[in-house]
């Protein structure tokens, strides 16, 4: 004990050695004390030598991880595994479905059946019972009740595999035979399930794009091709990801997203939450099958008044010189319509675009006048169902009777209903230059014809990106401004209806946008059911506080996949391309033209 | 003369405890604490907001506790060692009863302007109550089972409460804290291999009572690759991370597992792989170092406290903090279960900041009051 007392200095500290031996003189200590203190001493001792055992471990473990592990083996070499496995596989009934990269998204392996003749069966009972043994989900009872039938075929057990057909060979059964099957397997899992649907057990598509390619995967001549899907997985995981985390952070009860090339009306991912594991369709709930991103339709709010701009500045109704007063909500019969965020006064044509004045789109489009609203929404595929590779498309809904009411409503879009993917497509054509194309699941070669159709003037479109970039630089959607990539959207908050009219605490909030509004490539939708506020929104709800932060997370993280560089907001060319010539109020317009 | 050289460092004025601190411990602080910065720098994409300037505002706030509670004298910490532990304890009592539930459990008690969570109070008044008791004992008494009972209590009482919260990291802070305050005060050694026998034999009880994501865990440290997209995704992403680093890391800001979101919880407990992985091995050992550097400062002052209060407590102390750094490294490079225990000084987290710079702090008071010597029992205390 004394000896450990003598040497305690084994590492560095403030007081030296000498400081302690100096200190002992003073200490007069009878037997008891002085045992006490140097076993106290000794224990100071010994937890630090077991501290740095402690920490020499860590430093052993640290360099065995760092140095010699090199991690765990990268994912890559499992992947390359995996696509040589399948490469050698012996040929199938149904083609596999890959990303646009050649990622695997489904796949047939070659499993077989177990089945029975149970005339040929020595003794049911003794083989229900060891097949129930090896196959727990069976139910034994009603399996020997089968057995015991005078059938000459029955199904025991579906998609075996190669361990477990061993192991009922092993069980030496007579009567009990094997027929090569195959099972559909989605390595990806519920990343993409929306998009790449699923089969039954016989290898028959039944929703998304299995359903909708059936025939061409179930095709003998095309068969060892696979069927190549715009999807990009790396794309879908981060939307996926983003559009999950905004749930739970804002408590939504759904979501959906959507990234589209805007030049090829290829869909790079799509995304409706809640989903499901492909593997577990039977059990999953109806409301977690249900695609919100192309099969549910709603009215989408002020998002619409995109369109609202559109029209009037390609009819020429309105120019950006021009405006309209909203000092005053409009009180059209039994209805008043109102803004939210009122400026009561004269507001110009990009104003009301920017602070989203319900009362400024609502006259706007009145000036358009009904029957011109109603083919600019029919040109801009509003009123058709959408076009895509997958069965699950909803019909819009609009009025029969489309009056002056209707039209203002519209403008700011209440009135009609339409699927978060028809939205996609028409901002597409806003931005791109304004051509209309349809959305594809499908891989879309390079120099591939595209089917457009021309619905609005260049002239309109290059407005259109100035007014949606200046509503993400200093509108309602500052909290999408993801720096660099220049992206430019509108806010939509539409209360849903229920029974008895609009509910006004279960909102529907949506972002569209696009990005980077220089140079528009893809659009980005973020839509969240039911959000509510938090702490951080200091309790809003509304899409300038959730939907627009999540597209503005989203787009950072897809930008680098797609091959999007960031730019300076002034860099030569993206200054002048997203620059507004100042708003000039309709009272010093009137000066200028008298003088 | 001797009396009076003795006496120098008993009784300080104000100004000339400033200057006993200890400042060559507050520089090894604030440059882990630097770290900690530069960390959550990098882990907010190469940006100060969200996490690294609050970091920093709260650790210079630390810092003001911390001397705070140094002023204070080490008598008058001997005096509030009970009180303090009977109050952190009657707030865990309280907790089930106006706890608020915070990702499945219920930690906090909500006092409108401030949230307090009771455990971490109970981690210093803990520490601060067993070195009381232990200090007030003769070594003879301490060798006896009987005494012991009453110290023992002193920690499985909170560590139950703890555990019902659940919070299981925190109760096995508690509990191994508490070891370490047993193995200070001269405890047996044999005692100890048999509180450690018993305990694992206690393992097929405990694993009856624990709640399924525990077991969770515990099967995932077991066999990470056994659910690798679920819960072993935490450990296997931290060392595909911490592999990837490499002996000199990837740089700065060049991180590509944290960067891309591959790393979870990169700003709290797992902020050690995030600066491994873009510093290496080098960093890491870096890291590792100046923590020690911190540890032996913690034992030089244990030593050199003339009072076996002091000992204990600066002991104590070093002991917890240096619980935190071992078992968030262990957890990251998977040789412990994931138990959510954070990275002193690195880690965002207020909580876990204001208890260590607390902690902090009665350390460095042990140091100015080294030369203070205290009667053994508390009547001499002298009222």
């Amino acid at each position: 004990m004394k000896v450990l007392f003598r040497k305690p200095r084994s590492r560095a500290r403030p007081c030296t050695p000498a400081d302690l031996r100096a200190a002992e003189p003073f200490v007069q200590l009878d037997g008891a004390v002085k045992h006490a203190v140097e076993t106290g001493r000794n224990r100071v001792v010994i937890a630090a030598a077991v501290f740095g055992l402690c920490f020499l471990a860590l430093a052993g473990r640290l360099a065995d991880l760092m140095l010699f592990r090199g991690g765990i083996e990268s994912s890559p070499t499992r992947t390359a595994g995996l696509s040589a496995a399948v490469e050698q596989l012996p040929a199938v009934k149904r083609a596999p479905i890959v990303d646009r990269n050649g990622v695997l998204l489904a796949v047939n392996l070659r499993s077989v059946a177990l089945a029975a003749d149970p005339r040929k069966l020595m003794d049911p009972r003794e083989a229900a019972t060891k097949l129930a043994r090896l196959f727990p989900e069976l139910n034994r009872a009603r399996l020997e009740e089968e057995l015991r039938s005078d059938k000459g075929f029955v199904y025991v057990r579906r998609n075996l595999a190669p361990a477990e057909q061993q192991a009922v060979n092993r069980l030496g059964i007579p009567g009990l035979s094997f027929h090569p099957e195959e099972k559909r397997v989605y390595p990806q899992g519920s990343l993409a399930v929306h998009a790449v649907g699923y089969t039954d057990i016989d290898g028959k598509g039944i929703a998304g794009a299995e359903q909708a390619l059936d025939q061409r995967l179930r095709d003998p001549a095309r068969m060892q091709e696979p069927v190549r899907l715009s999807i990009d997985i790396r794309v879908q995981h981060a939307l996926r990801d983003e559009i999950a985390q905004a749930m739970k952070t804002y408590s939504a009860i759904g979501g959906a997203g959507i990234v589209l090339d805007v030049r090829t009306g290829e869909v790079a991912a799509l995304v409706s939450l809640p989903d499901f594991e492909p593997l577990e369709r039977g059990t999953a709930p109806a409301d977690s099958r249900f695609n919100r991103m192309t099969l549910g339709v709603y009215e989408m709010g002020s998002t619409f008044k995109t369109f609202a701009l559109a029209m009037a500045l390609d009819a020429g109704t309105v120019g950006l010189n021009g405006g309209y007063d909203a000092s005053h909500p409009i009180k059209i019969s039994r209805f008043t319509i109102s803004d939210d965020h009122p400026k009561n006064r004269w507001l110009s044509t990009a104003e009301i675009y920017q602070y989203s004045s319900n009362i400024g789109a609502a006259k706007m489009a009145v000036d358009v006048g009904p029957a011109g609203q109603r083919a600019f929404m029919d040109r801009m595929g509003m009123l058709r169902r959408a076009a895509i590779e997958l069965p699950e498309i909803g019909a819009p809904l609009y009025p029969r009777r489309w009056g002056t009411i209707e039209t203002m409503t519209i403008a700011y879009g209440h009135g009609i209903s339409v699927s978060p993917l028809q939205t996609a497509s028409g901002i597409a054509a806003v931005v791109n230059g304004g051509l209309l194309m349809p959305a594809t699941l499908l891989r879309r070669e390079a120099g591939e014809p595209v089917p457009v159709q021309r619905v609005l003037k260049p002239r309109t479109s290059d407005i259109m990106r100035r007014l949606m970039r200046l509503v993400v630089a200093e509108g309602t959607g500052t909290r999408a401004d993801a720096q660099g990539y220049m992206v430019g959207g509108k806010t939509g908050t539409a209360e849903k209806a229920g029974a008895g009219g609009y509910k006004r605490k279960s909102l529907l909030t949506s972002f569209v946008s696009a990005f980077p509004m220089h140079d528009p490539r893809y659009v980005v939708i973020a839509i969240l059911d039911e959000p509510k506020g938090t702490k951080e929104t200091h309790g809003f709800a509304t899409a300038g506080w959730n939907a627009a932060p999540t597209v503005g997370k989203i787009i950072p993280r897809i930008a680098p996949i797609l091959g999007v560089v960031p730019v300076a907001s002034d860099a030569p060319g993206v200054r002048e391309a997203l620059m507004l010539p100042p708003p000039v109020p309709a009272s010093q317009e009137r000066k200028v033209a008298s003088f | 003369m001797l009396r009076v050289a003795l006496g120098s460092r008993v009784d300080l004025s104000f100004i000339r405890k400033l200057g006993e601190m200890n400042f060559g411990l507050l520089l090894l602080l604030c440059m882990i604490a630097g770290i900690g910065c530069a960390v959550l720098y990098s882990a907010a994409g190469g940006s100060f907001d969200p996490w690294a300037d609050r970091h920093a505002l709260r650790f210079l706030v630390g810092l003001g506790l911390a001397t705070a509670v140094a002023m204070i004298d080490l008598r008058t910490w001997l005096r509030w060692a009970y009180p303090i532990y009977a109050l952190g304890f009657a707030l865990l009592v309280l907790v089930p009863i106006l706890g608020v539930v915070g990702m499945g459990a219920r930690r906090w008690i909500d006092l409108g302007p401030i949230t307090i969570q009771p455990s971490e109070i109970m981690k210093i008044g803990l520490i601060l109550a067993l070195a009381r008791f232990f200090h007030g004992r003769a070594l003879d008494e301490i060798w006896k089972i009987r005494w012991l009972m009453i110290p023992i209590a002193m920690i499985v009482l909170p560590v139950g409460l703890v555990m019902k919260q659940p919070d299981l990291g925190t109760a096995m802070l508690l509990m191994a804290g508490g070891g370490i305050v047993f193995l200070l005060s001269g405890v047996k050694l044999w005692k100890f291999a048999v509180a450690i026998v018993g305990a694992a034999a206690v393992v097929p009880v405990a694993w009856g009572l624990m709640h399924d994501y525990q077991r969770q865990r515990v099967l995932t440290f077991l066999d990470p690759d056994a659910d690798p997209l679920g819960a072993g995704y935490h450990i296997l992403q931290s060392k595909i991370a911490l592999g990837s680093g490499g002996i000199l890391g990837k740089g700065f800001l060049q991180g590509t597992q944290s960067h891309l979101n591959f790393l979870p919880e990169k700003q709290t407990d797992f902020a050690f792989t995030s600066w491994a992985e873009e510093t290496g091995l080098l960093g890491a050992l870096v890291l590792l170092g100046l923590f020690l550097l911190l540890f032996a400062y913690g034992h030089a002052i244990s030593l050199r406290s003339r009072s076996q209060f002091g000992r204990i407590l600066a002991g104590g102390i070093n002991g917890l903090i240096f619980l935190y750094v071992f078992i968030n490294t262990a957890m990251v490079t998977g040789l412990v279960p994931v138990v959510g225990v954070p990275m002193p000084l690195i880690s965002y987290g207020g909580t876990a900041m204001l208890t260590l710079m607390f902690g902090i702090g009665l350390m460095m008071s042990v140091w100015i009051h080294r030369d203070v010597t205290i009667p053994r029992h508390a009547g001499g205390l002298g009222g």
